[in-house]
């Protein structure tokens, strides 16, 4: 699109009719002075292209004259498809229309959505008109209102460039739908996305479990109360069928039968016990008749054996008795010669000891003298060291020594000082005169040097006196007393008098320290363990020997060591083979002895048999075998006898057993049922209970409630849930609408801003914020501003930059828009302005740039075509 | 003398009504209870009315087999003070034998004379010479048709036969569960009165579901009602009379909308103009709205619903038109315009998915009318 002639009516100012013509590509100035209506042209052609002609805004109303009348704008343009004349009418007799070659083509809102389409509606982009407004001019000056209302303009210059960011990523109003967006989302979702505690999601949430939770626990009571309505019914039925008459009736006559059976059954068993008893009698006697006959024949055997056996008893006793002395006679003869070889043993072993006592009285004797010869030396040898302790005792110490040689030093050290400034005096006699000078009554010798250290008289002879006083030096003269009084006191602290006797005492001591040294070694070596344990050690030894004994004193054994072991070995070999044969004899004689008593015992015993077998006869005297024989087959007669009635009377006997069971069982039966009816009672009073507590809390109800409740909560929760993904997908839409726009817009735009900037500032840098997309800060000169303190010259230069991209952006994509620019450049130096004159014509050539100014002088050298505001012809 | 009673069933007393959404001050849930139990009376009244002294409950008097203590002894002393009227309480799948067996316990120990429960199959005598031949419900799921002793039960010679049951006519499925529709025939009855039917239905002349007397759902159409019968003899066709006995209506309407049609003036029309108090609204809305319609429809319900007891509005089915006018409407150019592009594009593209198509949809109206909000 662009203007070619401009026409205004009852806008403002201009009631008649005002037309601008001639209006062309590149640039077009309209200059004029404030209040010429520039400004108002600016307004009218907003008006035109972006306010509906039914509006009554006040920005509508702002355009209307102080005489009245209904605000007309008109304008010719061209559009890829022709020329067209738009017009519109506002407050009165609205109208909007577009006409081509006077050709009216659309109306009304028709006309409205051609003006839209115009200004590029769709969606591809910013608007089709670029303004750039600055509104006042005199920043410096005017009235308080004028410098407020240029002051509001420099900060709408942020605004207007913000206005085409808006356009192309929906800017503020994008922020707000966003924002409108997430408050809406916020009430449910966290930052993360997750339901927000306390917020409708989670309580939807929560509220579901709940239900959930408690729609559970009612269906298990209604389970519950369904499994105990059953279980009663069953127990009904089973008590009922327990207690019906005929039941009941069975289970009596069962019991009754059975109790019948019973009774039976015990009384032939009875006679069964009684058949048993007698055949029990019956075999007991039989048995005991073949007893009594079988202990006859035992007795009659047992009379015959030990007679036989007393007989035998008696022929080995009286051998025994004859064994038994010959063994004690050789018992006798062995006893004796063990006595005579025993003694003889016991002689030889005398004359042994008394042979080894005696040779230890000899070595005893022996230590017993070289202990007291040890015990002699040793006593010397401490009585030595004794006396040369006290004698090392007497001198000085090492100590002792080391401190008086350093005294001694210090005193000559002090000497040396005092005779060193000491006054000095030398003589020379005259002729003759040898000994006329006296000092303290000592002539002083002729060629001697003499030192004075006090005052001093020196007589000269007839002379008089010669008074020397040396004129320094007591100092050192106080130091020499002072340390012979130290060395004076310390050979007194010693007893000794002089240096040289401190020495010569020292040097004793030393040597009788080297003879303690050495007696010591001596004393140590006679008595290791002392000299006590020495006299200890000797009277141990006197104590060991023999008493009576000693040295001199001790006997000479009459035969050797070797030959008293000698005969004590034969002695002994005899006398333990005496032993041995004394012991064999006693062996013999004592199995002589026990054979002979167990020969007695035997015969006792035997003896005894035939007395017992006589015993055992004595029942059976008026007995005969015979007749026993007879009695025992009889009583085996009787037995079988009985055996055969036991027999048949167990073989007809019914099973007791069985009739008891029978009678168990039937009384079991009985029992159960009644038990079982009283369980049965129990049961179903505990279910009634049950029943009667669940139905009274109309758990179903409340199951059915449940259930629809959950049913409500999960349709909310759903619903819910469906709120959130419409949220987060609108949001969805809109950041990413917002990120598109910034790739397919922001970037070429900051790329076709980048040449233009440098026409002004070579190496200066425009940055933006992610968030808004507006200029955040200018980098010059490697320092970077903020957008809102640089200076309102600087703003409004970058403004018109911004919209001279957006109208190279526009055009590149084949859609004109004119620029408008409205006393934009207002606080721009002249120097810079001139710069700003280049950059709109260097993109004049693609563009229509229509420059509205009240600075004529300024822009007298802008260039292009020269516009003028006409009446309308 | 013909015999007069009121056949009815259903009465489902003790019902929640929990899926019945509940605002703060509304009270719905406890209306709708109440108005189940008051309707004990309004049959009572309608007994007088038609002159009958007898009411078949043809099944299903309470809604759940452990109706609470209340619900229960409520409606006893209700029928005692009914005394003209005799009260047949056949039990139903609700309130079966075996589930509801401590309620017939309690009514068989507690209830006035008034009030016979019928526990078993044999046949009762309401008048002389008028036998029913009834079928109470053993279990909820009997798995057989009840009915089928009907044809084999005796009764004198001369006497109406009036069978009561409780089960499903229309549910023609091979499980043998339902009653035969030609029962009356093939048992010889001069009536056959059913129950378990919410909805009023004339299976035959003879065989009748009288649906709830007070309804309590949206499934059928038609305020609650009972019949009045009247049978003149043995063999005679009954006369059969609805009577209106419900305090609520429960109202479902279709609101089919089109391109270009105002929804808020559609949906106007269909509102009812009387009783809304005591009505139960659901709309459910289909066919195709623009954006502008949706907000219109939404706005008319909020400013109605206050006024009816219930008002839902069931809006899933209306699908949204988008037109460029709409997109106008948001953002003529920029990146807003963009975003709403993206969703019309995402909510037309037949190759997503419903729930995507549906997302994005709700999403541009929700941008739409965030555009609006601002605007105004």
């Amino acid at each position: 699109m662009k203007l070619r002639a401009i026409e205004l009516k009852n806008v403002r100012r201009f009631v008649e009719p005002v037309r601008i013509n001639g209006i062309e590509d590149g640039v077009n100035l309209l200059g004029a002075p404030n209040e010429s209506g520039k400004s108002t042209v600016f307004d009218a052609l907003n008006a035109l292209f972006l306010i509906p002609h039914r509006s009554t805004a006040n920005a509508v109303k702002q355009l209307k004259p102080h005489a009245g009348g209904a605000p007309e704008v008109t304008v010719e343009l061209d559009t890829p498809d022709g020329r067209f004349v738009v017009s519109k009418r506002w407050l009165a007799r609205r109208e909007a229309r577009v006409a081509r070659a006077g050709t009216l083509i659309a109306q009304a809102d028709e006309a409205e959505a051609w003006i839209a389409r115009l200004l590029g509606d769709n969606g591809a982009g910013p608007a089709g008109l670029l303004w750039v407004r600055q509104g006042s001019a005199r920043l410096d000056g005017g009235t308080t209102s004028e410098q407020q209302a240029a002051l509001e303009a420099r900060r709408d210059l942020l605004a207007l460039v913000a206005g085409e960011v808006q356009a192309m990523t929906g800017g503020q109003r994008m922020d707000q739908l966003l924002a409108r967006c997430r408050e809406e989302l916020a009430a449910y979702v966290t930052p993360t996305r997750r339901p927000r505690s306390g917020g409708p999601w989670a309580d939807a949430q929560a509220v579901v479990a709940h239900l959930d939770q408690e729609q559970q626990r009612l269906a298990d009571s209604v389970a519950a109360l369904q499994q105990a309505l059953s279980e009663r019914r069953r127990l009904r039925q089973e008590r009922d069928e327990l207690q019906a008459p005929e039941a009941e009736a069975e289970r009596a006559s069962r019991l009754k039968q059975a109790r019948t059976q019973l009774e039976a059954a015990q009384k032939h068993a009875a006679e069964v016990r009684a058949a048993e008893q007698r055949l029990q009698t019956e075999t007991l006697a039989a048995a005991s008749a073949h007893e009594t006959l079988a202990a006859l024949r035992r007795a009659l055997a047992e009379q015959r054996t030990a007679k036989a056996r007393a007989d035998a008893a008696r022929q080995a006793l009286d051998a025994a008795q004859t064994g038994l002395r010959d063994s004690e006679h050789h018992f006798a003869v062995a006893v004796e010669a063990y006595q005579q070889a025993d003694a003889a043993r016991q002689t030889a072993e005398e004359q042994r000891r008394r042979i080894q006592a005696q040779q230890a009285a000899l070595a005893g004797a022996a230590r017993c003298k070289e202990l007291g010869e040890r015990l002699d030396q040793a006593r010397a040898a401490r009585q030595a060291v004794e006396e040369a302790s006290a004698a090392a005792s007497l001198g000085p110490t090492d100590r002792d020594m080391e401190r008086l040689q350093t005294l001694a030093t210090a005193l000559r050290t002090a000497r040396a000082l005092r005779d060193s400034t000491a006054t000095r005096i030398e003589l020379h006699y005259a002729a003759g005169q040898q000994g006329r000078v006296m000092q303290d009554g000592v002539a002083l010798e002729q060629d001697s040097a003499h030192l004075i250290h006090a005052s001093t008289r020196l007589r000269l002879g007839d002379l008089g006196e010669l008074w020397v006083h040396p004129g320094a030096g007591a100092g050192e003269l106080a130091d020499v007393e002072q340390a012979r009084t130290r060395l004076s006191q310390a050979l007194d602290a010693l007893g000794l008098d002089s240096l040289d006797a401190a020495k010569r005492a020292h040097q004793a001591a030393q040597l009788a320290e080297h003879r303690r040294r050495e007696a010591s070694a001596r004393l140590d070596a006679l008595a290791p363990g002392g000299i006590a344990a020495l006299e200890q050690e000797r009277e141990q030894s006197l104590a060991a020997m023999p008493a009576g004994s000693n040295d001199d004193a001790a006997e000479r054994p009459f035969m050797s060591m070797d030959e008293a072991e000698a005969a004590f070995r034969t002695a002994q070999t005899a006398a333990d083979a005496a032993t041995a044969r004394r012991e064999a004899a006693r062996e013999r004689r004592d199995q002589a002895r026990t054979a002979q008593t167990q020969a007695q015992v035997r015969l006792e015993g035997a003896e005894e048999r035939v007395a017992n077998a006589a015993v055992a006869l004595q029942p059976f005297t008026d007995t005969d075998e015979a007749a026993l024989v007879r009695g025992a087959a009889e009583a085996d007669c009787r037995r079988q006898t009985a055996e055969a009635h036991c027999a048949h009377c167990k073989a007809q006997a019914p099973d007791l057993d069985m009739a008891q069971a029978a009678l168990t069982r039937a009384q079991s039966i009985q029992d159960s049922a009644r038990n079982r009816a009283s369980e049965i009672a129990q049961a179903l009073a505990t279910l009634d209970e049950r029943i009667a507590a669940n139905a009274g809390e109309s758990v179903e109800e409340r199951l059915q409630e449940t259930q629809e409740q959950l049913q409500l909560a999960r349709r909310r929760l759903h619903g819910i849930e469906r709120e959130v993904a419409v949220l987060q997908r609108l949001e969805t839409a809109l950041e990413q609408a917002r990120r598109n726009a910034r790739e397919q817009y922001f970037e070429p735009v900051a790329r076709e801003l980048r040449p233009l900037m440098h026409l002004l500032w070579p190496d200066a840098v425009l940055n933006w914020t992610d968030a808004s997309l507006l200029p955040r800060s200018l980098e010059r000169n490697r320092q970077e501003e903020s957008f809102d303190i640089l200076s309102g010259g600087t703003q409004e230069q970058i403004a018109l930059l911004v919209r001279l991209a957006f109208a190279r952006l526009s055009a590149n994509g084949g859609r004109h828009a004119p620029v408008i620019l409205d006393d934009a450049l207002v606080f721009t130096d002249d120097d810079r302005i001139e710069r700003m004159f280049d950059a709109l014509h260097r993109h004049a050539n693609d563009l229509q740039i229509i420059v509205l100014s009240c600075r004529q002088r300024a822009f007298r050298n802008l260039g292009g075509k020269v516009l003028q505001i006409e009446a309308a012809g | 003398m013909p015999f007069r009673f009121i056949h009815t069933s259903d009465l489902h007393l003790g019902r929640r009504f929990a899926n019945i959404p509940e605002p703060a001050d509304n009270g719905v849930r406890g209306r709708l209870m109440d108005a189940r139990h008051t309707v004990i009376r309004r049959l009572a009244q309608a007994a007088r009315t038609h002159g009958a002294r007898h009411v078949l409950l043809a099944g299903d008097t309470f809604d759940s087999a452990t109706p609470s203590p209340q619900v229960l002894r409520q409606m006893l002393a209700e029928m005692r003070e009914q005394a003209d009227v005799h009260w047949w309480l056949l039990p139903g799948n609700h309130d079966n034998l075996r589930s509801a067996e401590p309620v017939w316990e309690a009514i068989r120990r507690d209830a006035p004379s008034n009030v016979r429960p019928i526990l078993d199959t044999s046949v009762l005598q309401p008048a002389p010479g008028v036998h029913v031949l009834p079928c109470p419900v053993p279990v909820r799921a009997a798995g057989r048709d009840l009915t089928a002793s009907m044809p084999a039960t005796a009764t004198p010679a001369g006497a109406l036969r009036i069978g009561l049951a409780h089960g499903g006519v229309l549910d023609f499925t091979d499980s043998g569960e339902h009653i035969p529709p030609d029962r009356d025939r093939s048992a010889g009855l001069d009536y056959l009165a059913l129950g378990d039917w919410h909805g009023r239905l004339a299976v035959t002349p003879r065989t009748h579901y009288p649906g709830t007397p007070e309804p309590d759902r949206f499934k059928h159409p038609g305020r609650g009602r009972c019949l009045a019968v009247s049978i003149d003899g043995p063999g005679a066709e009954p006369d059969v009379r609805e009577i209106e006995t419900a305090t609520f209506a429960w109202i479902r309407q279709e609101l089919p909308l089109h391109q270009g049609e105002s929804a808020a003036d559609a949906l106007e029309a269909l509102l009812p103009t009387a009783d809304r108090r005591n009505t139960l609204l659901r709309i459910i809305a289909t066919g195709w709205a623009s954006p502008a319609a949706h907000a219109a429809l939404g706005a008319t319900c909020d400013r109605h619903r206050p006024e009816f007891a219930y008002f839902d509005l069931q809006s899933e089915r209306l699908g949204t038109l988008h037109s460029v006018s709409d997109l106008d409407q948001i953002a003529r150019s920029g990146a807003i315009r963009l975003a709403a592009e993206a969703l019309m594009h995402e909510a037309d593209d037949d190759q997503q998915p419903e729930d995507t198509r549906d997302i994005a949809s709700a999403a541009l109206n929700r941008l739409y009318a965030y555009a609006r909000e601002a605007a105004e």
